[in-house]
């Protein structure tokens, strides 16, 4: 029963400490792979239908990257783009996008 | 009548009813979204919680909306709608939305653009 609930504990640690990806990297990378488009911090769209990544969750930005690579989600360009990164370089990206503090995005309108 | 078409009829009176409530604001003027009203309590149950995760069928934050480019917004709504998109909840509420909807949620949630 201990040994469940100390699995169960470091379980739950794992999942906050979550962002896997390091930010110093992925502003890097970022500037290499998605700064035409997106800005270097994330917060500056080249175009209208192009989203704010800047403040956006970790995890969604790593679940989107992700879903681009593998087929899942369905976008000519982006899947070029994510083709070009491996598991870690998404990680550091979502990292970078995720820490930016000067955003418009919020939880509640 | 039979028992689902009388409940689909209160349905449709309730629904016109809190149209009607809702078109107009507490001062009486005009919302800029109405006719979107309805589907307000779909997006906050899960955007407009703070934290709040996706349950099935991967588990992750549901993404920031609040401050979203208008234009993304529609665009990912009808991602959904066609399938490009996939997660379960937004297709089943996007393939609800016609464009005009997806225009005036968007800018309800989103901001001007630059």
């Amino acid at each position: 029963m201990i040994r469940l609930l100390a699995v169960m504990l470091g379980a739950l640690v794992a999942m906050s400490t979550q962002a896997g990806g390091n930010a110093a990297k992925g502003k890097q990378k970022a500037a290499q792979v998605c700064v035409a488009c997106h800005g270097a911090d994330g917060n500056e769209p080249s175009a209208r239908d192009q989203p704010l990544l800047a403040g956006q969750y970790y995890d969604y930005l790593v679940q989107a990257l992700g879903d681009y690579k593998n087929g899942r989600r369905t976008n000519p360009i982006m899947k070029g783009f994510a083709a070009q990164l491996s598991k870690q370089d998404i990680e550091d990206v979502a990292a970078w996008f995720s820490s930016q503090a000067n955003t418009s995005l919020h939880d509640q309108r | 009548m039979s028992q689902p078409i009388l409940a689909s009829l209160a349905a449709t009176v309730f629904a016109l009813g809190a149209q009607a409530a809702f078109a107009q604001d507490k001062a009486g003027a005009a919302v800029p979204h109405a006719g979107t009203e309805n589907f307000h309590a779909q997006c906050i149950g899960c955007h407009g919680i703070p934290g709040y995760k996706t349950a099935y069928p991967q588990v992750y934050h549901v993404p920031k909306i609040a401050g979203q480019q208008p234009d993304y917004i529609v665009s990912a709504l009808k991602a959904y709608k066609s399938g490009d998109r996939s997660h379960p909840s937004m297709r089943g509420i996007a393939a609800s939305l016609d464009e005009e909807q997806m225009k005036k949620l968007a800018d309800y949630y989103g901001r001007p653009a630059k």
